[in-house]
Formats: C-alpha cells, structure tokens, sequence
C-alpha cells in the first residue's frame, strides 16, 4: 500500500475509533450480524464474470467469528 | 485462484461498519423477538454521542423486553406497513422522488445487477426499502456478494443510495408519533450514517 494510502487508511481508523463506534461491540457478544440469517438481498446466481459468493468452510467461519 | 480467505481480512473499523449495517437493517425490516432484544439490551455505549445513543438504544430494548411483545410488533407495523400505509414511507423513491417505484429504484436495481446482489426470493417490497440497502451495504464491505466493494465502490453506493435520503429517514423516525423503541434506533441510525458520510468525506 502506497504511504498515502496507509496515512489514509490510519486516519480512517483512528476517525471510526474517536466516533465511538466501538461501542456496542464490547457486550454486544451475541448481537449478530442481521436478526436471522433470512436476508431481502443475496448474491446473484452467476454469470456475470464474478467470482461468486461461496459459502465456504472459511466465508461460515467468519460469520460465526463476526457475531459479537 | 487467489485465496478467497485472505479478502475477508477485514480492517476492524470495517468489521464494526459492517456489523451497525446489518443490526440497523434487521430491526427496521422487522421487530425484533425476545432473543434479539436481550442481545439489543446488552449493548454498551462509551461517553461519545454515538455511545450515548448506543446506550439508549440498549435502555429501549431493555424497555421493550418488559413490555407485552405485541406492543413492539404494532410499532413496527404502524412505523412502517399500517393499513394502506405506515407513518413513514422507508423508500428511497419516495425521500428522493416523492412516489414508489420511482427512479430512484430503477438506478438501485441496476447497481445491484453490476454488484451482482439479487433479490432474494418472497421478498414482496421494492429493493429500494431502508432495511434491504442497509443490508446491503454490510454485504458490500463483508464481500457478501462477490469481492468486498473497495472504499470507492461502497462511497459511490452510499453516497447514490443511503447518503441522499437516509439521514433524514431516521430523523423522521427518531420524531414518528408511532415511535418508541424505534426512536433510539432513528438516533443510532442518524448518527451513524454521519459518521459514514464524515469519513466518506475523508476519503475524497
């Protein structure tokens, strides 16, 4: 990543850490992602060149580990 | 193929956008039960405004928990369905055009369609409802539907979709005469999406 990007970056990070966005994330153990896993919008089946979404041990592993 | 898992690191501000997405959008698109209002209740804010709001989002579901369950079901319902219709429009056809079904939808279907996002089946309302682009924009960071949108994709979408109209949805929300527990999520929405637009800006 180039130094601007990283400097960009930071203080992207630095400006979520001061708006408090962490907050919520402490105690909010069992709060996931979406009330249930029912969504209006999902990923369109193929075709368009993409790699596609697939629900891969690793893509369900990261949203157990997302549920905080 | 490159390792799908490496694109799921994502940066821990992007984890926590990501997670504010998908919790505003799932209790807009419906009332939360029991166990989602116990989760809601144990959320902790810190002393900054977005904290704050946190908290008292925290002491709404609290409230609800011990109100009869079909208090907040017609709260919801008269927020947002109503006979006919519900207090607020959530659409962006109707904030940006005035009337459903309106362009606005028309350019949001055909951003899903290059983000390669579809509709899910039985999904009766049009794309362009508050809870199904929140929803959305969670995919977009996470790489739900393809390759996570980098941060000049999701300001494009944000700024075309969320951004022109959002804000003021949840300022109508947080001041609905229908709202209770929906009020917090009004504040916590509004808040949030200034901060989105504010880092957004910082990107430019």
């Amino acid at each position: 990543m180039s130094e601007k990007k990283k400097k960009a970056a930071i203080g992207r990070r630095d400006f979520f850490k001061k708006a408090g966005l962490g907050a919520g994330a402490v105690g909010a153990a069992a709060v996931g992602l979406a009330a249930d896993e029912t969504k209006a919008a999902e990923p369109a089946k193929s075709g368009t060149g993409g790699r596609g979404y697939q629900e891969t041990a690793h893509v369900k592993k990261y949203y157990e580990l997302a549920r905080f | 193929m490159a390792d799908a898992a490496a694109n799921l690191e994502l940066a821990e501000e992007d984890v926590l956008r990501a997670h504010w997405y998908g919790l505003l959008g799932g209790v807009l698109r419906a009332a939360p039960d029991r166990a989602h209002l116990d989760r809601l209740a144990g959320l902790v804010g810190d002393e900054t405004d977005f904290g704050q709001g946190v908290s008292a989002l925290a002491e709404a579901a609290q409230a609800a928990l011990a109100a009869d369950p079909k208090t907040l079901e017609q709260e919801h319902f008269d927020l947002f369905i109503g006979v006919g219709r519900g207090e607020l429009l959530p659409y962006g056809s109707y904030y940006l055009a005035g009337f459903l079904y309106e362009k606005p939808l028309a350019q949001l279907r055909a951003d899903m369609r290059r983000l390669g996002i579809a509709r899910a089946e039985g999904v009766l309302e049009p794309e362009d409802h508050i809870a199904a682009v929140m929803e959305m924009m969670s995919g977009l960071i996470t790489g739900a539907f393809g390759d996570g949108a980098d941060l000049a994709a999701q300001r494009q979408f944000f700024a075309v979709h969320l951004g022109s109209w959002a804000p003021r949805f949840f300022e109508d929300l947080e001041n609905a005469k229908a709202a209770g527990f929906y009020r917090s999520v009004g504040r916590t929405g509004r808040q949030f999406l200034a901060i989105e637009t504010a880092a957004f800006e910082m990107t430019a």
